[in-house]
């Protein structure tokens, strides 16, 4: 579970996240949606805590990230916008290491490893060096890297960029299967940010996004497309400020300035 | 500080699976064998010409450890300024440019465990390389009899001035990502530290500061190789030890510090 409270980061003068709020749960998959420099991937920095926030603050599964960084981190898989690999590193070495990091015990690295591999579909090529995978499978390597420690808490920077169409279907299936597993397991809290529209339609349970740092939508999504208004729509709207741009050529009287 | 083992280890395999940490062995090698080749030699032809005229008084003072362990450490402490920039170049700025300091910074351990694991792996490869010149002395104890605590003196000297050049590196790694500026950084640090007693000199030669002045005491004190020097003479002083720790534990802070600022910025 994910509470941000009030979470803002300030350099200087410029604010790049203003005073964002949201709660997610177990099992939940939220999409944070917003143009690029919005302010989404300072916003997952500071809920990972490699950055802190300048105000407000945020307790992933009850732990504050700044009264109990470490608990807090225990409990946060995050997968950053390039993963973080070493390319001199086998797979499994790789992975156990990170275990090892996210104080897996030494009696159940193994098995963790090895169920991580397994889950992002890795088994065939753990003893390879990771330097010489493709880019693919570099992002599963990142992937099970952030489920190697079962956290209860994942937090994607676009999982899928520059992947092919049937590696972005496999990614995407192993995200939904991580929320709410098939075979019973813990559920996951799943934030992930992206700003491709489908990918957010395909997985994502609920919306939020983030416009110049600010939050300027949070709802489920069946709501938001219901009645057959398009995502597409409402995302140009919230960030460009025009208002009904399926009418488009009938410029609405409220835009001109 | 559960972590600073799997740090070290990691750091560590990492290095013997680059090409950087052979490049470094051989090196030390190909040079420690030439430098303790020529010190043998000349001590050889030294004592011969000595022999030859007669004088005795100068063949009586010349023994192993003045005349070819002292020299030859002394010539691969230089030789320690060049390549320890070489190991620790990467410690931090490799983190940087493989995006790893983002998993390193959000998993759970401290920065001091960070920056204690990757002290950790560069101190055991700055021990390799003083065990390697203990095994050249070592050649001189088959043929000769050198003193045993005068040797171990200058060996712990190398080791020393290793592992402050050890954290002096791992500092210049830690504000940068870029490996090549890390080196040159870490080799000026270490070259303005070496020659701060050279400053302290030529300012009593010039007469801007008196060779007896306290500004001249603090440059010479902050400079490595008096107290380098002592003890590949044989002179274990607990100023020199004191002023060892001091360098390392300095470093370590500046490292810990600019690591952490990573946060703030």
């Amino acid at each position: 579970m994910i509470e941000a409270d009030g979470v803002s980061k300030r350099y200087g003068d410029l604010v790049a996240v203003d005073d964002v709020s949201f709660k997610a749960e177990a099992g939940e998959v939220v999409g944070f949606l917003g143009p690029n420099g919005a302010g989404k991937t300072t916003t997952m920095r500071i809920l990972t805590g490699f950055l802190p926030a300048t105000d407000g603050t945020a307790r992933i599964d009850g732990h504050d990230i700044f009264e109990d960084p470490l608990a807090a981190r225990r409990a946060v898989g995050y997968l950053p916008e390039t993963p973080p690999l070493y390319p001199e590193m086998d797979v499994a070495g790789y992975l156990k290491y990170v275990a090892k990091l996210k104080d897996v015990p030494r009696a159940r690295r193994g098995e963790a490893v090895d169920r991580a591999l397994e889950r992002c579909g890795l088994a065939d090529v753990h003893r390879r060096v990771i330097g010489s995978l493709s880019k693919g499978f570099r992002q599963r390597v990142g992937l099970a890297q952030a489920i190697v420690h079962e956290p209860s808490v994942l937090i994607l920077d676009e999982p899928t960029v520059g992947l092919d169409p049937i590696q972005i279907r496999e990614i995407r299936q192993l995200i939904a299967d991580l929320a709410s597993p098939p075979d019973g397991a813990p559920r996951h809290t799943v934030v992930l940010s992206t700003h491709i529209l489908p990918e957010v339609e395909a997985i994502c349970r609920r919306v939020i996004m983030i416009h110049a740092g600010k939050k300027v939508l949070d709802e489920p999504i069946e709501e938001l497309t219901g009645d057959g208004r398009r995502l597409e729509d409402v995302f140009t709207r919230l960030t460009l400020g025009v208002d009904d741009v399926p009418e488009a050529g009938a410029a609405s009287p409220e835009v001109s300035a | 500080m559960k972590h600073v083992g799997a740090i070290a280890g990691r750091e560590l395999r990492s290095l013997f699976v680059s090409p950087v940490a052979y490049v470094v062995l051989t090196l030390f090698a190909v040079l420690g064998g030439f430098f303790f080749l020529a010190s043998v030699l000349s001590f050889d032809t030294n004592v011969s010409q000595a022999q030859q005229f007669q004088a005795f008084d100068f063949l009586r003072s010349m023994n192993l450890n003045d005349h070819v362990i002292a020299p030859f450490f002394q010539v691969m402490w230089i030789v320690l300024l060049f390549l320890v920039p070489g190991i620790t170049m990467g410690l931090f700025a490799s983190e940087k440019t493989n995006g790893t300091q983002e998993l390193l910074m959000t998993s759970p351990l401290t920065i001091w465990e960070l920056v204690l694991g990757k002290y950790l792996a560069a101190a055991a490869f700055v021990t390799l390389l003083t065990l390697m010149l203990g095994l050249f002395a070592g050649i001189l104890f088959v043929y000769g009899e050198p003193e045993l605590n005068k040797t171990l003196a200058g060996l712990l000297g190398v080791w020393l001035v290793g592992l402050s050049y050890a954290a002096v590196g791992l500092f210049a790694s830690s504000i940068t990502r870029n490996q090549l500026i890390a080196f040159f950084l870490a080799l000026v640090l270490l070259l303005i530290l070496w020659l701060l007693s050279v400053f302290a000199d030529l300012g009593g030669a010039t007469g801007a500061v008196g060779t007896s002045s306290p500004v001249s005491g603090v440059l010479r004190w902050l400079s490595s190789s008096d107290h380098f020097e002592q003890l590949t003479s044989g002179l274990v002083d607990t100023r020199a030890l004191a002023y060892f720790g001091f360098m390392i534990a300095t470093f370590l802070v500046l490292t810990k510090a600019s690591v952490e600022s990573v946060r703030w910025r």
